[in-house]
């Protein structure tokens, strides 16, 4: 008996202990990604450590381009522009376009130097190659891989200090399956999606990295729809708009889909909410699109418009 | 959900799952996401045991990271870009339909979307000498029409290769559409390209056919198992690198313009999407005519427009040059 709790205990401490790689990932590896992009966040409150990033907005509203523009960003060498950091890239939606990512690389690289002889390409190539090495991908097809995914990862996470940012596109890919799946109760429909907002609240603890993530907008909003400005006046507006920036800001500004659906548990992690929307087409037939952003730490929402061109997103 | 079982992995015992089942542990999940020490205390079993099969549970449900520069070079060596067979089309696409990726022709009735997926199917089967799965589920799939395309095109054996290398799968309900295409996904496409060639496209002809029913009111289940058809599809493209190419009705939004039916969560999940209209032109006869305008796309600006006509396919390739004027590739149309 005694021998059994001995090697419990081993195992235990065992546990407890961590290598030094971990330790420094644990303590202050972690880069702060708070100049990710001014345009798009509100000045001095871009996304730290431990910050979620809510991306939401209807089908083709630049969600994704805006995506591989912050991941651009991040994986680009610090000489270019860049913060040089890894990301993991969790693919729920089958989306990633890696051609994409490739082309807005090239295009973000190829800024300064404009040679276009072999030798420059072939350089850009090795580059290019360079950049994606910090770049990890990983599909994933229900929300039980998702969870067990999460779950293999935190290992990963813990030793490689250089990784920031977990990207999840979308995370409410699964959410109609599982609620089916889960019959009457709401807890068990939910069950997974809490789970992994659990494990990523532990993840956000400890290793301190950023996660962001898409919700595809698929939610009527119809308390708000049409009159938003009446809206505001009723009381149940009037509640909710006390209790965080953002539903006050919404109740004013709402779109037709702008209602968080997804589990509380979810939806008490995001610290950033990132409202995506289609604007109108410009005179030279370029689609304009908007996103705004709200945060728990300031006041207000900081609106900014951008355009999609062959290189990525451009801020008006 | 993933029910724990005894020998679903070295190490886990029956006695294991008996003692955990007491402590309401029953699926992977639920083991996974305790805490390993208080679990061992709770039901009596070794702590080590207990982390070992955690470990390799673990490591066969979990998928696994890539790294970007290695999905590039897999990437690059496997995409292939299947070309429509109509240049205008192609254009939109940005040169054809790409593998790994699911493409979605919207229309109203008559806008021609079946005329297309004829159209490609026999551009891969005969042109590019590629298998094609046809899912039919409107009945509107006509073999008859499939050979007068051929026909005009090439010779006789040669339409029997290319009719060959069509299979055909015809599914009415949205349960025996998502069994077909878990069969095929559990075969690994394998019995399809007895034909000869490998399959390069999944068409379905068309999804809004059979999902439509199903959804509207208050229940869930019709979304579900939207969203489980779009799963099958998408990792049927991926895993198995085939373009697929799936039709879809249109409604319109508040402003009158046309957009793709089946609403809010289906619009997410094909990556390229193609709106095709019958022409509208004063004093036009022609009704073949129709404009394909680019809706979604990673790739291109989107409300790129482009006509063409769908009597494109069946033109022999001496018409085309003579239309044409100049030898071009067979690819391309005389647009």
């Amino acid at each position: 008996m005694r021998v059994v709790f001995l090697t419990e205990m081993t195992t235990t401490i065992a546990k407890m202990m961590e290598n030094g790689a971990q330790l420094f990932a644990r303590l202050d590896g972690r880069r702060s990604l708070k100049d990710i992009e001014p345009h798009i966040f509100p000045d001095g409150a871009g996304p730290v450590q431990g910050d979620v990033v809510e991306f939401h907005g209807t089908e083709g509203s630049g969600k994704t381009e805006t995506l591989f523009h912050l991941v651009s960003h991040c994986i680009l060498p610090v000489d270019r522009g860049g913060l040089e950091v890894e990301v993991m890239f969790v693919d729920t939606d089958y989306h990633f376009d890696m051609l994409r990512l490739v082309t807005v690389l090239e295009r973000r690289l190829g800024e300064e130097a404009r040679e276009e002889d072999g030798v420059a390409a072939a350089e850009s190539e090795v580059q290019v190659r360079a950049c994606l090495a910090r770049l990890y991908v990983v599909h994933c097809s229900t929300s039980v891989q998702l969870l067990l995914t999460l779950h293999h990862l935190e290992s990963t996470f813990c030793s490689r200090p250089a990784l920031c940012l977990l990207v999840i596109d979308s995370i409410s890919a699964f959410y109609w399956v599982d609620r089916s799946g889960g019959g009457e109760s709401v807890a068990k429909q939910e069950a997974n999606l809490r789970r992994c907002s659990e494990l990523l609240e532990r993840l956000l603890r400890d290793c301190r990295i950023v996660v962001f993530a898409t919700t595809h907008a698929i939610m009527r909003n119809y308390r708000h729809s049409g009159q938003a400005s009446t809206a505001s006046l009723t009381p149940a507006a009037a509640e909710t708009s006390s209790s965080s920036s953002w539903r006050q800001w919404s109740s004013t500004h709402a779109s037709d889909f702008d209602r968080p659906y997804l589990s509380r548990a979810w939806q008490r992690l995001v610290t950033h909410r990132l409202l995506f929307s289609k604007g109108e087409v410009t005179q030279d037939k370029k689609q304009l699109f908007s996103a705004a952003c709200t945060t728990t730490r300031t006041v207000g929402a900081k609106c900014s418009s951008f355009c999609v061109m062959e290189g990525g997103v451009q801020f008006l | 959900m993933v029910v724990l079982r005894d020998g679903m992995c070295p190490g886990l015992s029956e006695e294991m799952v008996v003692a955990l089942r007491a402590a309401d542990i029953t699926t992977v999940e639920d083991l996974l996401s305790s805490d390993t020490e208080d679990l061992a205390q709770k039901c009596s079993v070794s702590y080590k045991a207990l982390l070992a099969v955690r470990r390799v549970l673990l490591a066969q449900h979990t998928a696994f990271p890539v790294s970007g520069d290695d999905l590039y070079e897999d990437l690059m060596s496997s995409t292939a870009i299947v070309s429509t067979g109509n240049s205008s089309l192609d254009k939109l696409l940005d040169s054809g339909l790409y593998t790994g990726e699911l493409t979605e022709l919207a229309g109203g009735p008559g806008s021609g979307k079946t005329q297309v997926c004829f159209g490609v199917t026999v551009n891969i089967s005969y042109q590019l000498k590629q298998s094609v799965i046809y899912i039919d589920s409107t009945g509107g799939l006509s073999a008859s029409r499939l050979l007068q395309i051929l026909q005009k095109i090439c010779k006789l054996e040669e339409q029997m290769e290319a009719l060959q290398r069509i299979q055909v799968y015809r599914v009415f309900d949205i349960f025996s559409l998502i069994d077909c295409l878990q069969s095929l996904q559990c075969t690994g496409l394998q019995r399809a390209s007895a034909g000869g060639g490998s399959v390069k496209a999944v068409i379905v002809d068309s999804v809004s056919a059979v999902i439509s029913p199903i959804l509207g009111g208050k229940q869930n289940e019709g979304m579900s198992m939207m969203m489980q058809v779009a799963g099958v599809l998408k990792t049927i493209a991926k895993d198995f690198n085939v373009a697929v190419l799936v039709t879809n009705t249109v409604t319109r939004d508040c402003n009158g313009n046309l957009k793709a039916g089946l609403g809010q969560s289906w619009s997410h999940v094909p990556r390229t999407r193609i709106i095709l209209q019958r022409f509208e032109s004063p004093g036009s006869t022609c009704s073949s005519l129709r404009t394909a305008t680019l809706a979604k796309s990673s790739r291109q600006p989107c409300l790129l427009k482009e006509e063409f006509d769908l009597q494109c396919w069946g033109r022999s390739e001496d018409q085309l040059y003579e239309v044409s004027g100049k030898r071009k590739l067979e690819k391309n149309s005389p647009y």
